[in-house]
């Protein structure tokens, strides 16, 4: 099978300041259909400037990345947004959401970018909201939510198209352990759907919910293999948060 | 389409969170749009009445004076619409308080025809019950101060008196006021004219033709002297009716198109401040927009239209508004040319303005969790010395505030200080009306009364002028039609006084003419003949030269400031003796109107007295506009303010936070907030105020010079106006910063951000 993603000795330096900054030095990764992939790495190793160029929301120096078997690293600016309305999910650790629209407003918009008649937006937003629990907080501002409920909602959201790649850089970063354990929950549940994931973490025990971890040091790959799973229980189960 | 659709859900909700400050906005361009449209019917109604008595009274645009009822179809010549009367007219002497003033007596039925028909302003219409009542044309009823019910004198050519009683006072626009336009108008019943008049041999016909072009008056009017050959008296169009009414003053133009720019300024200021603030405001949700995959442009789009339709909204608003008010408060028309260009320029102003944000905003990076950047700059000299000094806290924090955030400090300087600048500039406008009032002489209007002869001797003529007590100064003059050197038309030279005893003109350049031989010219001669004081011109009066040093310009609001002003000693004898008329200055708190009725009496009603037209008072309306657009641009002010305050709170929220920890009371926190507006405040509002001043007197001379009036003109408005106006920008500012600063020092401020 094709790879989902892939780039080829991708690079990034940022040249805004005095002098250039390599934050990413030559990355070969791929990525399978169905994989979740979990990125590791000291601060400042390159890990959030690697997935925002998978996504198109930094511009590479060198290099190229392949979406879904097409060089996608040649896109403009304006060619990028257009491919990810259906193949990109995004999720932050902040500001995942439109602060003054609705819940709602915030699952239906991706739908309706791409394309998606207002009524079956709107059936899909239902769902996935239902699927997480948000039903009753779907006419709610995202001010008005807990930090675990907007990490749930950035996922509906993220999730709206049944994006090739969900692109997460830190999701539980500013979450309480149970919220952590619903999110995580989460993500194990799209990924055992079928979903390919590539998620940002600190955490080692975060990270030990994925497939396979790529660790960067200094925008170098350093180390890249498969999780041994213990396959007893569920997610939320298997990683024991305190 | 797709995007169309999830673009509409986001300005939807977007406006939604901001319902107030898009009203604001809204409110903001009507008003100013609204407050333009009004100021440009008054001014266009105060100088050119004509439109709009034309256009109430369904007016005739040539008018005819036969000695018989016309015998052949004036009414089937081209491009006639309809025809008024024929009405038969007969001259009469009014007598009023002791003055006599020629009338001519309309014959009119009790019902109203449908084209020419005059616009009663006060009373009735005649009505055939009361024979003995008359309607007086408005601005002959002013002059003679008459009112409805007051008894009507009037004496026929055969010398028999009749007293009427005035039942109505109308509008028409079928010939120019009284006194510039004589004899004065009146309208009685046919039989009532009969009564007065039975001679038929000693009253004419009056007939008026409606046309369905205007412009084509001069034919009709060339095919009428053809069709009745000498049966006809005279005929005129509604260009003479027009150009009588007119008043003749470049001024005017010159303010009117310093409000336009105001006003479009003061819009583009109020888009540009809202869109742009709102813009900052919400880069991160931008940001968040394109992640999900709305591209640049898109974004660019969306706030272009967001804000745009805000904008047009508001123009569309103060349109219906503009023309509502005039139509229905003021009675007057909108002249339909400006109102599409103010809609227009206003349109087009909107769409520039909120551009540039836009275009901001599309280019934002797409990557959501941008870090903000921190604070520049640290504790400033300032602050610090403060802290030495042992000022509160919360000034010292404040201080410290106010500039260290640089985008929410620029925002409500310049905020402040545009609009500010404005308020002065139309202050400025203010002083300089307000200077054509109390000081006419400044504008040229020396002598508010000029008396031609007419039957008496020049000598007899100015014997009585200078006996009357409140004269002051009698200056004999003449006005001549020059030709100037390589000019096909001719220019005026207006001889008044003489060099030994010089009529004040207003020189504002060089010197006043001292000798024979010397002259002071308006700026719109000198740009004429491309001269400068100092030139040595050299005119044909009348086939004699006429060779003049310029040695002085003067404000000259008349003729385009194409006049050369010199004494009349320097003109030859055959043009200045005996003198044309005389000016008359009167000493200060004279009326000119008794000054002048009595001139009247003491000869005999054998001089002819004609009153100054001072420009200011058909303008006494511009001052509800003036106050009306500071009213807006003061709300542009505060609503920028809020702007920039909102910015400046949102980075501000978890500094707040932070303050609170460290142990601020509320009140200190509030106090922190308060003091680091207040001093953005007096310092937008110092900027703007010291901007306009240094501006005021300039564009308005500016305009002065273009439109040949010249400079000098302009007057700033007075120290303390200014200070006035200073004080209650700030008070009014400090009071509108208060509230959002009440507000987040109230607040339960969540220690990390969302
Ligand atoms: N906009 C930028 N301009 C200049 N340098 C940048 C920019 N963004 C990131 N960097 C630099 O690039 C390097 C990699 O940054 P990046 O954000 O990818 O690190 P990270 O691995 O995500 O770190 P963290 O775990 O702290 O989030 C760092 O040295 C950082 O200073
Ligand atoms: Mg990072």
């Amino acid at each position: 099978m094709n790879p989902v993603v892939k780039t080829v000795s991708l690079v990034k330096i940022y040249s805004g300041g005095a002098v250039p900054v390599p934050a990413v030095r030559g990355v070969d990764l791929q990525v399978e259909p169905g994989e979740f992939v979990a990125i590791m790495g000291p601060s400042g190793s390159g890990k959030s400037t690697l997935v925002h160029m998978l996504g198109g929301l930094d511009a590479r120096t060198s290099g190229e990345i392949w979406l879904d078997d097409q060089r996608v690293d040649t896109l403009s600016e304006s060619a990028w947004a257009l491919l990810r309305r259906k193949k990109i999910g995004f999720m932050f650790q902040f500001f995942n959401l439109v602060a003054n629209m609705t819940v709602a407003d915030n699952v239906e918009l991706p739908a309706l970018l791409a394309g998606v008649s207002p009524k079956d937006a709107r059936e899909r937003r239902e769902h996935l909201l239902g699927a997480l629990n948000l039903s009753e907080r779907a006419d709610a501002a995202p001010g008005q939510l807990s930090g675990g409920e907007q990490q749930r909602v950035a996922l509906a959201r993220a999730l709206a198209n049944q994006p090739s790649v969900l692109l997460t850089d830190e999701p539980t970063g500013n979450l309480d352990s149970r919220n952590t354990r619903d999110v995580l929950r989460l993500l194990s549940d799209v990924h055992k759907e079928g979903q390919t994931i590539i998620m940002v973490t600190h955490d080692a025990r975060v990270a030990s919910l994925a497939d396979r971890l790529v660790s960067l040091f200094d925008g170098e790959i350093v180390d890249d293999g498969r999780i041994a799973r213990r396959r007893t229980g569920t997610a939320g189960a298997v990683i024991d948060l305190r | 389409m797709s995007t169309a659709l999830a673009g509409g859900r986001w300005i939807r909700a977007d406006l939604r969170a901001r319902k107030g400050q898009a009203t604001l906005t809204v409110l903001a361009v009507a008003g100013i749009v609204a407050a333009l449209i009004t100021a440009v019917t008054l001014l266009e109604d105060g100088t050119n009445p004509w439109r709009n008595l034309s256009a109430q009274t369904d007016g005739a645009h040539v008018w005819l004076y036969t000695k018989d009822s016309p015998q052949v179809a004036v009414g089937e010549i081209d491009g006639v619409t309809d025809t008024a009367g024929p009405y038969r007219s007969a001259p009469v002497t009014v007598a009023q308080d002791g003055k006599k003033e020629p009338a001519s007596l309309r014959a009119m039925s009790a019902a109203r025809p449908l084209v020419a028909h005059p616009v009663v302003a006060e009373g009735r219409w005649l009505d055939s019950t009361q024979l003995d009542g008359v309607v007086v044309e408005r601005s002959f009823a002013s002059s003679l101060r008459l009112r409805v019910g007051a008894p009507f004198t009037i004496i026929a050519l055969s010398g028999e008196r009749h007293t009427l009683y005035v039942r109505g006072i109308a509008d028409s626009a079928e010939q120019g006021f009284y006194p510039e336009w004589t004899p004065g108008l009146a309208w009685v019943l046919p039989t009532m004219l009969e009564r007065i008049e039975p001679m038929l041999g000693r009253s004419e016909w009056v007939t008026g033709l409606r046309l369905a072009d205007p412009d084509s008056a001069q034919l009709v009017s060339q095919r009428v002297v053809v069709m009745l050959e000498d049966q006809l008296q005279r005929v005129y169009t509604w260009r003479e009716v027009r150009a009588a009414m007119e008043l003749d003053n470049r001024l005017l133009g010159t303010l009117l198109a310093l409000f336009g720019v105001v006003g479009l300024v003061a819009a583009a200021l109020a888009l540009a401040n809202a869109a742009g603030g709102r813009v900052l405001g919400q880069l991160r949700d931008l940001a968040t927009l394109k992640s999900l995959g709305f591209t640049g442009g898109q974004v660019a789009l969306l706030l272009l239209v967001e804000h745009g339709a805000l904008g047009l909204l508001g123009v569309g608003i103060g349109t219906l508004a503009g023309w509502g008010v005039a139509v229905a408060f003021l009675g007057v028309s909108v002249p339909p040319m400006p109102m599409l260009a103010i809609v227009a320029g206003t349109a087009l102003v909107v769409l520039a303005a909120v551009g540039v944000p836009a275009w901001r905003g599309g280019r934002t990076p797409p990557i959501p969790d941008a870090p903000v950047a921190p604070p520049r700059g640290h504790l400033s000299r300032m602050a610090r010395l403060a802290l030495l000094v042992r000022l509160p806290p919360a000034l010292v924090l404040g201080t410290r505030d106010a500039f260290t955030r640089r985008v929410p400090a620029f925002l409500t300087v310049f905020g402040l200080a545009v609009p500010m600048m404005m308020i002065t500039i139309g202050l400025g406008v203010w002083s300089t009306l307000d200077g054509f009032l109390s000081h006419p002489e400044q504008v040229g209007q020396h002598a508010s009364l000029y008396v031609k002869p007419g039957k008496l001797d020049p000598a007899e003529a100015r014997r009585v002028a200078v006996e009357d007590p409140d004269v002051r100064a009698v200056y004999p003059g003449t006005d001549v039609n020059a030709l100037a050197p390589g000019e096909a038309r001719s220019v005026r030279v207006r001889a008044l006084g003489t060099t030994g005893e010089p009529y004040p003109f207003p020189v504002v350049e060089g010197r006043m003419y001292g000798r024979p031989g010397e002259a002071v010219a308006g700026q719109g001669l000198l740009d004429l003949l491309g001269l400068k004081i100092g030139d040595r011109v050299r005119l044909t009066v009348g086939g004699s030269p006429l060779i003049v040093r310029i040695v002085g310009r003067t404000v000259e609001p008349d003729l385009d400031g194409e006049v050369l002003s010199v004494g009349l000693d320097s003109l030859a004898a055959k043009d200045s003796v005996p003198p044309e008329h005389y000016a008359l200055a009167l000493r200060p708190g004279a009326d000119p109107g008794e000054v002048r009725a009595r001139l009247l009496a003491e000869s005999a009603e054998s001089l002819e007295v004609q009153r100054v037209v001072n420009p200011a008072d058909r303008l006494a309306v511009i001052r509800v506009v003036i106050v009306a657009l500071i009213v807006v641009l003061a709300l542009i002010g505060l609503a920028n303010l809020l702007t920039a305050s909102a910015l400046g709170l949102r980075d501000h929220a978890l500094d707040l936070a932070v303050l609170k920890a460290m142990g601020l009371t509320p009140r200190q926190v509030m106090a922190t907030l308060v003091t680091g507006t207040g001093l953005l405040v007096v310092l937008g509002v110092a900027a703007g105020t010291a901007a306009g001043v240094s501006m005021v007197t300039g564009l308005i001379d500016l305009q002065g010079h273009t439109s040949g009036v010249g400079a000098g003109i302009g007057r700033a408005p007075s120290a303390l106006t200014l200070t006035l106006a200073v004080l209650a920008a700030v008070g009014a500012a400090l009071t509108v910063a208060l509230i959002p600063a009440r507000r987040a020092a109230r607040a339960q401020v969540p220690v990390t951000a969302r």
